[in-house]
């Protein structure tokens, strides 16, 4: 019998300890997807600048896309932090996020800003092929200069491109696409690249290390981690080809119903400082405010024209052509 | 004052009124509310999931399960599926057999060894093995370069060996248990009488199995076609039901299709599961002689006992180079390519975090899951009412049910009000609760039918209400039932992922789905350091547990995977 109590009782300790370890000052729950390194930059930031703690889990722009819509109109977070174009302009039409007159955004273009402050644009990234250097020695392989090399042959189940269903980056790259050969040449042009492809991976950033490790030699894959891989010592080479590339935006917007509307609306306020748009370009994304960036430098990149309202408005369209054309027959 | 007197009377009539009401009417009162748990956690999650798959924007279609049948891809799914499934079940169960046989019949040097070598799996998430297979054999891997092997691991084969490895244990603990259980006389006196070894096994050894290994079957069959972390890793462009269904749930918020998927998945398991319960009816041995006795190991005949050991090293050396892969995976900048040693990997905050909230979910899940498993156990064998039956199947179907299905049915049936669960830790440790609720009511189930129901009756005709009986016979009584089900919960809570992935919310992340994320998205070095740290605590907290128990006098055994 005492046995058993002095049991009870140290169950209990442990249990009461355990529960009781977390808590931090001020936090806000966020869907967040850009790669989970600069995640956990952008939460540091924040943290220091603000002193709000940022609660975040990695996902994808699309699989926060899903989250948000399956969730509507109770949603578990607090904000947004980091999505793609098709759920920013969605959550302002369907009023899932609040507008918020930010002081921190003035002056800013309404690329990042959305003149009615729905929502705000932390920074602008884009997609570039990455070829894994040492195995491109091995056969002599040189980066394409043009996408419509990608077709050729010697290519075969050697590509990796994400899914644009999940990926906001491979949702930017079929528009972009679509955009440069128009609609109807850009799905034939899909459908070529699609018997060169291995697989498409779930995450906009994943091609970068599946071919940093030299598991395929060429990938179609968000430049976010691209800089920091070849720090690390992948052995990477990227390029963009000549016809140029497509870029989206990381949005930021505030959820109706939360609890914590003055620490969101001080979240936003420091996205549109001077020092987060340094440190975003530090890591190679294009910001709100000029700032150097470290992955392209001083070139100005090549793009295709864009109109992102419109794609966004496409974007359930161009999933069901992408699901039945890809998705009929197993390859 | 007489008035106050018959005022006063009354109401203590009822107060004990009452007090006998619930004193003799409280185990259906506990059947009930267990029942309605079961209902609201298990059944409502399945219904809602079969309802939103027939449910389109204009009132009921089938519309979506056409689509199902017609497109190729979602056909071909299946197959897959089902023939992992069935290769998976048939490999595991002879490899399992094998092991235990050797380790409860082998020679003595080799039991233990193997024992050690065969559990491993059992305390790393499943998905170990994707990781450990690309570490050798991708496209890049350390084999594929140095031998110049030319299997390309993406696809099927991939998927069925890391899957075969990931679910060897199961099969041989729940063989084993039942090897175990089984007197050795009856093989020995065959052997006196001259029998070969071979027709041994064949005529005595496996008939008398069959329970063990059918379930064993059962267990492995599900956990296979639901376990989509290394069919999501390795699969490339095969597809299989589960990673497709969770791709369409959590990348596509396609709910209707993700469904139809979810409900086709389920299919083979409940016809499984009523096939094992019909089969087992009827089929329950009992070995004569009471307790098993310890035998003098006998020589295994060396046409046994070479192919039998050929085919549990084989396994055993493929679980050890995992494990040794994922090890050195996680103190190596990126294994194979820059061999430096660092410690990056295992200071990684995140996942620190992300274990610390699996510890505490798995906790929750554990107690949880003891108490109700436990109280069910009592009322099944106890409880005289209606439907006794039906609670006692479906609190051990839980086993059966697919954790992807359950995931998506309690996104769909506790994300709106009145049950609003999504975004905390009650909906994370709720659905392992009722998974993994089978080992702790079979254990208490199994408990309860050694101890006579005559220590009950003569407490109660001493003079004890049911409460007094209950705390102070039944429970001591059920105590290892209840410290079985703790531990087996905790185990598979805390590296379970099928069912939590769709269920984790932002600053609550998991240490299971942190690696299977890591591991999805190319960070090997993170995802094997956070393995290898989830299988040291795991071990940690099995010691304690161990220890504790122990301590306090009780025996326990667990009767892990079942």
């Amino acid at each position: 019998m005492k046995g058993r109590f002095a049991l009870v009782v140290l169950v209990s300790i442990l249990f009461t300890a355990i529960m009781m370890s977390d808590g931090y000052a001020q936090t806000v729950r966020v869907y967040m997807g850009l790669s989970p390194e600069n995640n956990v930059k952008v939460v540091d930031f924040v943290k220091a600048k603000t002193g709000i703690q940022i609660l975040q889990t990695f996902q994808s722009f699309g699989e926060i896309e899903a989250k948000v819509k399956s969730e509507a109109p109770n949603f578990n977070a607090d904000m947004v932090t980091g999505c793609g174009s098709p759920l920013a302009f969605m959550s302002k039409k369907n009023k899932w996020a609040v507008p918020y007159d930010s002081p921190a955004w003035k002056g800013i273009s309404s690329e990042f800003a959305d003149p009615d402050r729905y929502w705000f644009n932390m920074s602008n990234f884009t997609f570039v092929l990455v070829g894994n250097k040492d195995k491109f020695k091995e056969k002599g392989y040189t980066l394409p200069k043009s996408w419509k090399e990608l077709l050729d042959p010697k290519w075969k189940d050697q590509i990796v491109m994400p899914n644009p269903l999940s990926s906001g980056t491979a949702n930017m790259m079929r528009y972009t696409f679509l955009a440069l050969y128009g609609e109807e040449e850009g799905w034939k042009f899909m459908e070529a690249l699609d018997k060169n492809i291995h697989h498409y991976t779930r995450s906009g950033n994943a091609p970068t290390d599946l071919v940093g490790r030299g598991e395929f030699l060429l990938g179609i894959t968000s430049h976010e981690n691209v800089k920091k891989r070849m720090d690390e010592g992948y052995p990477l080479i990227w390029s963009i080809p000549d016809e140029g590339t497509g870029y989206d935006g990381t949005f930021a917007f505030i959820f109706p119903g939360t609890k914590m509307m003055d620490a969101c609306k001080k979240v936003i306020d420091a996205f549109g400082t001077q020092e987060f748009s340094k440190m975003m370009a530090e890591l190679g994304y294009v910001t709100p405010r000029p700032a150097p960036n470290a992955l392209f430098g001083d070139k100005s990149l090549k793009y295709v024209k864009l109109d992102l309202g419109w794609a966004a408005d496409n974007r359930p369209k161009w999933n069901d052509i992408w699901k039945e054309k890809f998705r009929t027959e197993a390859k | 004052m007489a008035r106050a007197e018959t005022l006063i009377a009354p109401q203590t009539n009822l107060v004990e009124r009452i007090k006998n009401f619930i004193n003799a009417e409280l185990i259906n009162i506990l059947a009930a509310i267990l029942f309605l748990l079961l209902a609201v956690f298990l059944l409502y999650p399945i219904f809602a999931v079969l309802i939103k798959s027939i449910k389109g924007p204009q009132g009921f279609t089938l519309s979506y399960y056409i689509k199902f049948f017609i497109k190729g891809y979602y056909f071909r799914s299946l197959l897959n599926t089902l023939t992992l499934g069935f290769i998976n079940t048939a490999v595991c169960l002879v490899v399992g057999f094998c092991m235990a046989y050797l380790t409860t019949r082998g020679p003595l040097a080799l039991r233990k060894p193997f024992k050690i070598i065969s559990m491993m799996p059992l305390i790393a998430p499943p998905y170990l093995f994707a990781i450990s297979l690309i570490i050798l054999f991708g496209h890049n891997g350390i084999m594929t370069k140095a031998f110049g092997i030319k299997w390309s691991l993406y696809g099927f084969t991939g998927v069925v060996v890391a899957q075969t490895l990931a679910f060897i244990p199961l099969a041989y603990l729940m063989i084993e248990n039942t090897l175990k259980s089984l007197n050795p006389n009856l093989e020995e006196s065959a052997y006196d009488l001259g029998a070969s070894e071979v027709r041994i096994i064949r005529t005595i050894t496996i008939p008398l199995l069959a329970p063990g290994i059918l379930k064993a079957g059962l267990l492995v069959f599900v956990m296979t076609i639901a376990e989509f972390g290394n069919a999501a890793i390795l699969g490339g462009r095969t597809p299989f039901l589960a990673p497709d269904t969770y791709m369409m749930i959590i990348g596509e918020a396609d709910f209707e299709m993700g469904s139809v998927l979810s409900v086709v998945l389920i299919i083979p398991c409940i016809i499984i599961f009523f096939l094992h319960n019909y089969m087992l009816t009827g089929k329950k041995f009992t070995t004569i002689g009471g307790k098993p006795v310890a035998s003098e190991p006998r020589k295994i005949t060396p046409f046994v006992q070479i192919p039998f050991l050929l085919i549990s090293c084989t396994a055993g050396l493929a679980i050890i180079i995992s494990f040794a892969m994922v090890l050195a995976a996680s103190f190596t900048k990126i294994l194979g390519i820059n061999n430096q040693i660092v410690l990056t990997h295992i200071k990684n905050f995140n996942s620190n975090l992300a274990i610390l909230n699996s510890i505490k979910v798995s906790l929750v899940a554990a107690l949880i899951g003891a108490i109700i498993g436990t109280l069910l156990a009592y009322v099944i064998v106890r409880g005289k009412f209606f439907g006794r039956s039906f609670i006692e199947m479906i609190s051990l179907s839980g086993f059966a049910l697919p954790g992807t299905v359950i995931g998506i049915g309690y996104l769909l049936a506790f994300n709106n009000p009145p049950i609003k669960l999504t975004g905390g830790i009650m909906i994370l440790a709720l659905n392992c609760v009722f998974r993994f609720l089978a080992v702790g009511v079979e254990a208490g189930i199994s408990k309860l039918h050694q101890i006579n129901i005559e220590i009950e009756e003569a407490s109660s005709d001493l003079g004890a209400n049911f409460m007094t009986t209950f705390y102070r016979i039944v429970l001591p009584l059920m105590f290892p039932a209840f410290i079985a089900g703790f531990i087996y919960t905790f185990m598979t809570t805390i590296v379970s992922l099928s069912a939590v992935v769709f269920l984790v919310s932002p600053g609550f992340e998991l240490a299971a789905v942190r690696i299977f994320d890591a591991a999805v998205y190319g960070e090997i070095g993170i995802a094997s350091a956070t393995t290898m740290k989830l299988v040291v605590i795991v071990i940690i907290c099995m010691v304690i547990l161990n220890y504790i128990t122990k301590k306090t006098g009780f025996d326990i055994s667990p009767k892990k995977g079942v």
